[in-house]
């Protein structure tokens, strides 16, 4: 491997230039997806088929099937997604769709509309990326690379434009590279939206030998995989921004820390790191420059609260991952007490392309106190729902409504869940709302890394909340004793109002709890963990308050407040239900309207389910 | 060490920088109510949380323990204001529904105008002890003897310190650091004749030559010989005979 080491930024570009010519095809290169949802959806025979048609053919033509090393192309509902460069997308493509495909667009390229999306409304079909409202309303600086990309290949990065920040740090002094980030306004995307260059500046102040630079690959969010997704798709993009920081803040030594239920996450990450050592982009005297800068990959054990600055530094120690004071910043006193940066893998990637393009450039996107895009997975209740990417200061409703085509089923929209299990929940009234950090964190909830569930009608808040707090009980250090003691206290309190067994006081004492825990919490686990209470609180009071005093639940989703009746006018007494009812407490006459047994019902909603005529209503 | 002034409760106060606001406090004669810090301890790890105090810097106000927030000049630090006894408060009654039977807790609850918990109390015997996870038993057993028999295990309201798979542990040598050191007196050690009880294993205590009085275990004495070189005769008497 030592004879592909690039000795100097001039080799390094004249490899570029020869292995971009060298990638001239005579067809399309064919993108199957291979993302979990697209894998499951079977892109794998897809990929199958192409590959037999191909070799039956004699054609001379790509196939990348990411079903190795995904490369996520974001539309994980419509899946399997076949795509061809930046044009044509297929969506939910099936192996038996593969000749035509290969006689139409491979050999003539010629687009079926018929493989493209049926917009619900007009009952039009476009197969290209800017005639589908997913992907046309999004923006895909980070996303760009994932879709296009081969993230096994070095080269495929090489031949695109990867690594060409390097040669453009390389050739300002640390200093400059440092007002540039700073220029470009860019803010961490793990969450707390924290100034990249702010950070960095003050890293390199410190007086020290040993600095590090540090990637946070430990997403942990439930419904949250943008980060798992780069990583996958781009690793050398994370790679890219690292080596950019630790010139720019002189470190020498770099960790990114990778959960380990990202198996293959991990797996990319590692093989990025050996092939960039191999070509002379990390190790020892970088192209040439005398800068040293090296990458080791840190699997995560499996702790939430490790994706905690400080926790994970201590684990990446080998130390228990348990958060420890901040009153001394890592920037100053991090990994090994030493100066650290830490930043999360979204971040990384962006830096490349600021230094690539400038920080004006880079300002054009997003908002003034937001600049740039955010990727985030779309998920719950929306039409589309996938990885995308939009300018900071979009809508919330334009995300909901726009990328993800409204709400299923025709309900309607009641609210979105931002950031996690620190974030909170942003009704509808607030949709017009811009998703940017400061925005999101003035309505009680925050960016978080990126993940948005969008919730419909039948959502009860307070179950919302349940939820969240529950996952934040289970996955409390125990470390300190407001987080430790106070998140299952809350959860009980929550699970009695669920059940039936609230009573008057609960939601103040829920505004207490919430306050111990936001200001005498250790960590930013604890400190955020009111968030989804209060969030649910603040917007819908009421909805607690009918818990409370009325024993209802308005959603209809809490069971022990819940009654199934079937309504005797729509009911036309086909017996499916009373032979489904796992109690056998449906009774009633063939042909007449059939009536549930209050007193045995368990409202497992099966004889809802299971009726053709929605005569089973919830009450 | 470099000489600072700060405000505490509004009168200025000399102190080293880096002092915890917690030791300056205490030097000044101002108590604050502190369970799991430790002045063996290097690092405080501000686990229980009943030390919170104000700290304003520069127009910021934030609340912080002060077992282990580093002072610098030019801070001002209020040990008494309201959101700080709300929350100490809070903090308080969280541990007694953890722990109602310790003591310690009783006590701080008391003086915090604390009636009773409005919280749960776990019914099972694992959380009705009176430990309150401060993990400085374990501190003391790493940093201080220097065997680290015990360590933290589990996470979340799990979280107990123990040995091992909770298995009598080789590495123990009965000294009960962890047992003096407990703030809520929540670890269980036993004298019985010449039998120290401790974390499930039994010790073989060395007997005063002069007044007969069994009174530290062999085990601990062959470690102290081990790592510092006394002379083993040292031991032949207990502390008062010496």
């Amino acid at each position: 491997m030592d004879n592909r080491k690039l000795q100097s930024v001039k080799e390094f570009e004249s490899y570029r230039t020869k292995i971009a010519e060298s990638r001239k095809d005579e067809y399309p290169v064919i993108y199957v997806c291979g993302g979990t949802p697209c894998l499951a959806k079977g892109s794998r025979a897809v990929a199958h088929a192409f590959k037999k048609e191909i070799e039956s053919q004699g054609l001379a033509c790509k196939v990348e099937l990411r079903h190795k090393v995904t490369g996520c192309q974001g539309f994980c509902s419509k899946g399997p997604v076949v795509s061809f460069g930046n044009d044509i997308v297929y969506l939910e493509v099936k192996p038996n769709h593969v000749p035509e495909i290969m006689e139409k667009t491979v050999k003539n390229a010629q687009v079926i509309d018929s493989l493209g999306y049926k917009d619900p409304q007009t009952k039009k079909r476009s197969a290209s990326f800017e005639g589908i409202p997913f992907y046309s309303h999004q923006k895909g600086m980070i996303l760009k690379g994932l879709r296009e990309i081969d993230p096994l290949e070095i080269d495929d990065y090489i031949a695109r434009g990867g690594y060409a920040s390097l040669v453009r740090a390389f050739a300002m002094v640390p200093e400059e590279v440092i007002d540039l980030i700073a220029e470009s306004g860019l803010r961490g995307r793990g969450g707390g939206g924290f100034p990249a260059g702010a950070k960095w500046k003050s890293c390199r102040a410190i007086d020290s030998e040993v600095r590090y630079v540090l990637c946070n690959g430990d997403e942990g969010d439930p419904g949250a995989f943008m980060d798992r997704s780069i990583m996958e798709g781009n690793p050398h993009a994370v790679i890219e921004g690292m080596i950019v920081g630790a010139w720019a803040v002189g470190a020498h030594h770099g960790y990114a820390y990778i959960r380990d239920e990202y198996p293959l996450a991990v797996k990319v990450m590692k093989k990025a790191v050996e092939d960039a050592t191999a070509m002379g982009l990390l190790g020892r005297n970088i192209l040439g420059t005398g800068f040293d800068f090296d990458i080791k990959i840190t699997r995560g054990g499996g702790a939430f609260v490790c994706g905690e600055s400080s926790a994970l530094m201590r684990s990446i120690e080998g130390k228990v991952g348990e958060p420890r004071a901040k009153y001394i910043r890592s920037v100053e006193k991090g990994l090994y007490d030493l100066p650290t940066v830490l930043n999360n893998v979204e971040t990384w990637t962006n830096v490349p392309l600021i230094v690539n393009n400038g920080a004006q450039w880079y300002r054009k996107t997003g908002t003034q106190g937001s600049p740039g895009t955010k990727v985030f997975s779309l998920a719950g209740k929306a039409v589309n729902t996938g990885l995308v990417e939009v300018p900071m200061g979009t809508t919330i409703r334009e995300l909901v409504e726009k990328v993800g085509g409204g709400i299923r089923g025709g309900r309607k929209f009641k609210a979105v869940q931002t950031g996690g299990p620190s974030g909170g929940c942003i009704p509808e009234s607030l949709a017009d709302l811009p998703i940017d950090f400061d925005s999101l964190s003035k309505a009680g909830s925050m960016m978080g890394s990126g993940g948005i569930i969008v919730m419909d009608e039948a959502t009860c808040m307070v179950d919302v909340a349940k939820y969240f707090i529950s996952f934040l009980a289970e996955e409390s250090c125990g470390k300190c004793s407001p987080c430790r003691d106070g998140l299952p206290r809350m959860k009980q309190i929550l699970t009695d109002i669920t059940e039936g067994r609230g009573k008057e006081g609960d939601i103040e004492l829920l505004e207490e709890l919430c306050e111990v825990l936001s200001y005498g919490a250790l960590c930013g686990l604890g400190s955020s963990a009111p968030n989804p209470v209060l969030s649910t609180i603040k917007y819908f009071r009421e909805e607690y308050e009918a818990h409370i005093r009325d024993k209802r639940c308005p959603a209809g989703v809490c069971r022990e407040l819940v009654t199934f009746r079937i309504d005797a006018d729509a009911c036309t007494g086909c017996t499916l239900c009373a032979k489904q009812c796992p109690q056998a407490c449906i009774t009633g006459e063939r042909k007449k309207a059939h009536v549930i047994d209050q007193s045995t019902c368990i409202k497992c909603g099966v004889c809802r389910d299971v009726c053709k005529f929605d005569a089973v209503r919830v009450e | 060490m470099e000489k600072i002034t700060i405000k505490i409760n509004g009168k200025d106060i000399e102190a080293l920088k880096d002092q915890s606001v917690l030791e300056v406090a205490r030097e000044n004669g101002i108590a604050i109510p502190a369970l799991c810090s430790h002045p063996e301890i290097e690092t405080q790890a501000g686990s229980c949380r009943v030390c919170l105090v104000e700290v304003s810097q520069n127009g910021r106000s934030r609340v912080v323990t002060s077992c282990n927030y580093p002072v610098r000049g030019g801070i001002e630090v209020r040990t008494d204001t309201d959101l700080v006894r709300r929350i100490r408060k809070g903090v308080v009654e969280l541990l007694l529904s953890r722990t109602p039977d310790a003591p310690v807790i009783q006590k701080l609850a008391r003086e915090n105008g604390i009636e009773g918990s409005r919280f749960f109390v776990d019914e099972a015997e694992h959380y009705r002890n009176r430990c309150i996870a401060c993990s400085l038993c374990t501190q003391v057993c790493e940093e201080v003897v220097g065997v680290s028999a015990i360590s933290m295990l589990d996470r979340g309201r799990d979280k107990a310190p123990g040995t091992p798979y909770l298995k009598p542990s080789q590495a123990c040598i009965g000294c009960g650091a962890c047992a003096y050191a407990c703030p809520t007196e929540a670890i269980s050690m036993i004298d019985e004749g010449e039998v120290r009880k401790i974390w499930g294993r039994e010790f073989k205590m060395l007997t005063c030559s002069v007044c007969g009085k069994p009174y530290i275990p062999e085990a601990q004495v062959e470690w102290i010989v081990k790592t510092t070189g006394k002379d083993r005769s040292f031991f032949d008497k207990c502390p008062d005979h010496r």
